[in-house]
């Protein structure tokens, strides 16, 4: 009789499928996975030690820099905990600019999901088609802030610069291009049949797993919870605005792929909306020259696209936070992992790591 | 019918065949910059600049290294004006914080150099050759 034993893989840290740098030790028996063990930690730069040596004014680039995909989402998050924390009231018209770059941002950052998920299930053509619709929205974040990535648009008490009629026009180019975009999205991967087969019923988190875990974003919505901060808190301007949570049912790959999906479609539902409804006014709030916030801490969350993003700052009264902890979704989200993979085949693992989608510059912080 | 999604699939793929070029051909053809693009050297107004300081003590990584002399009259000189691209974010704090609009973006995107050295150059210089250069 044939002996056989286990042996551990390494996936990463320089694997093209682990987006960015992250290592699994995949423990293998024959093509069968025993165990996924993810080793982070490459990309840390130490972003919350960082921020306490710096102005609350100064450490706002730093968060473009957690999850690089999605600044704009950070940007607000942790704008949103100062100004909790030093009670500043930002103006309606920056309420709504940063909804639109917050949305479009969720959109660029689902089409970055999109594209190296089928990318890494082996259709190399797909991710060019995502990635030729992202250039669309880093267009407009260079029209209206100068930079594609690292955006460092929204502001303590408002948004850097206010946005152009160029830039409302040219996002509303977008929306309307939105339906037809999705359209041949579904034609070209959700219609096809080999990418349903490996995406359905396969790397499954229940409902109770999911919350055990304390997962958060399109992943446990993906399980059927329905948990999204956008909702739940009505941060900012997002009150006002009509739109639906997306649920999955399963919580296998495909329900994560066709969450993101839907969100899609309801980030440009959000986006018209605003637009249709931007007030006139000043986009940022009168904010001291030197910010010294009152001694606490407050703690504030966004939806992030990944999950929820939470900041936690600490003031002891002087112009820098005494202490910032981040609550990062990636991070928290990717505990699943060793359940996801567990008793899937080794091709499967690279689909687990593309469906929970985490973004290492947010895992490392 | 299997076979059906992959069928519609191609059809999108060889629509393309025909559809509108996406891409440009760089280097020879280049993309305009947007009037707030960030990026590339500080271009510095020695006329405007009045030696505050403020941009660099703005800059969240010490990424400008300034020497400000003051003469009998009192009215400071800038002498040498160090940009460390290495340490830069481009970040825009800088030029938010200057009170006369000294410091511009040159935008010109195209700096990426073999060599360290090459990422810290002093924009007083630069601006000095570029005005030598202009008369
Ligand atoms: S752009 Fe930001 S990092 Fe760069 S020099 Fe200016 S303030 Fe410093
Ligand atoms: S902030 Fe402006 S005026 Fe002041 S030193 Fe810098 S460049 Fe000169």
């Amino acid at each position: 009789m044939a002996q056989t034993e286990k042996y551990v893989l390494n996936m990463g840290p320089q694997h093209p499928s682990t987006h960015g740098v992250l290592q699994v030790q995949v423990e293998l028996d024959g093509e069968n996975i025993v165990g996924a063990k993810p080793v982070m930690g490459y990309l840390h730069r130490g972003i919350e030690k960082l921020m306490e040596s710096r102005t609350y004014v100064q450490c706002v680039p730093f968060t473009d820099r957690l999850d690089y995909v999605s600044a704009m989402n950070n940007n607000l998050g942790f704008c949103m905990a100062v100004e909790k924390l030093a009670g500043i009231e930002v103006p309606e018209r920056a309420e709504y600019i940063r909804v639109i770059c917050a949305e479009l941002n969720r959109i660029a950052s689902h089409h970055v999901f999109i594209g190296s998920l089928t990318n890494d299930l082996g259709s190399a053509t797909g991710m060019i088609y995502a990635f030729r619709d992202r250039e669309k929205i880093l267009d407009l974040f260079n029209i209206i802030c100068g930079a594609r990535m690292t955006a460092h648009y929204i502001r303590i008490g408002g948004v850097a610069a206010d946005a152009q009629d160029e830039f409302l026009r040219d996002t509303q180019k977008f929306i309307d291009y939105v339906p037809e975009m999705l359209d041949e999205y579904n034609k070209l991967f959700s219609g096809n049949e080999i990418f349903q087969a490996r995406m359905k019923k396969t790397s499954i988190i229940t409902k109770e797993m999911a919350l055990k875990f304390g997962m958060s974003g399109p992943n446990i919505r993906a399980s059927g919870v329905d948990y999204d901060i956008r909702k739940i808190d009505k941060y900012g301007a997002y009150g006002k605005f009509d739109f639906d949570v997306p649920l999955g049912k399963r919580g296998d790959n495909w329900d994560r792929y066709m969450i993101r999906m839907k969100e899609i479609a309801e980030s440009a539902k959000i986006i018209q909306q605003a637009l249709d409804n931007m007030p006139e006014g000043p986009y940022m709030a009168k904010v001291p020259k030197v910010l010294r916030p009152p001694k606490g801490d407050a703690y504030h969350r966004v939806e992030n696209t990944r999950g929820e993003l939470g900041f936690y700052i600490v003031s002891d009264g002087s112009t820098k936070p005494y202490r910032v902890h981040i609550r990062r979704p990636s991070f928290v989200n990717l505990q699943a992992l060793d359940t996801m993979c567990k008793g899937m085949l080794l091709a499967d693992a690279v689909t687990a790591f593309a469906t929970i989608d985490p973004l290492m510059g947010e895992v490392d912080c | 019918m299997w076979g059906k999604g992959l069928i519609t699939g191609m059809k999108v793929t060889w629509g393309h065949w025909f559809g509108k070029k996406e891409t440009v051909y760089y280097p020879e053809e280049k993309l305009p910059m947007t009037e707030r693009f960030r990026g590339g050297h500080l271009a510095f107004d020695e006329e405007k600049c009045i030696g505050c300081k403020l941009c660099a003590i703005s800059c969240p990584n010490a990424a400008l290294d300034l020497t400000v002399s003051v003469d009998e009259n009192k009215k400071r000189h800038m002498e040498s004006y160090v940009h460390r691209i290495g340490r830069c974010m481009y970040c825009d704090l800088c030029i938010e914080a200057c009170p006369t609009k000294a410091i511009t973006w040159d935008k010109n995107y195209e700096f990426a150099s073999y060599f360290k050295e090459d990422m810290t150059y002093d924009a007083l210089v630069e601006a000095r050759n570029r005005r030598g250069n202009n008369e």
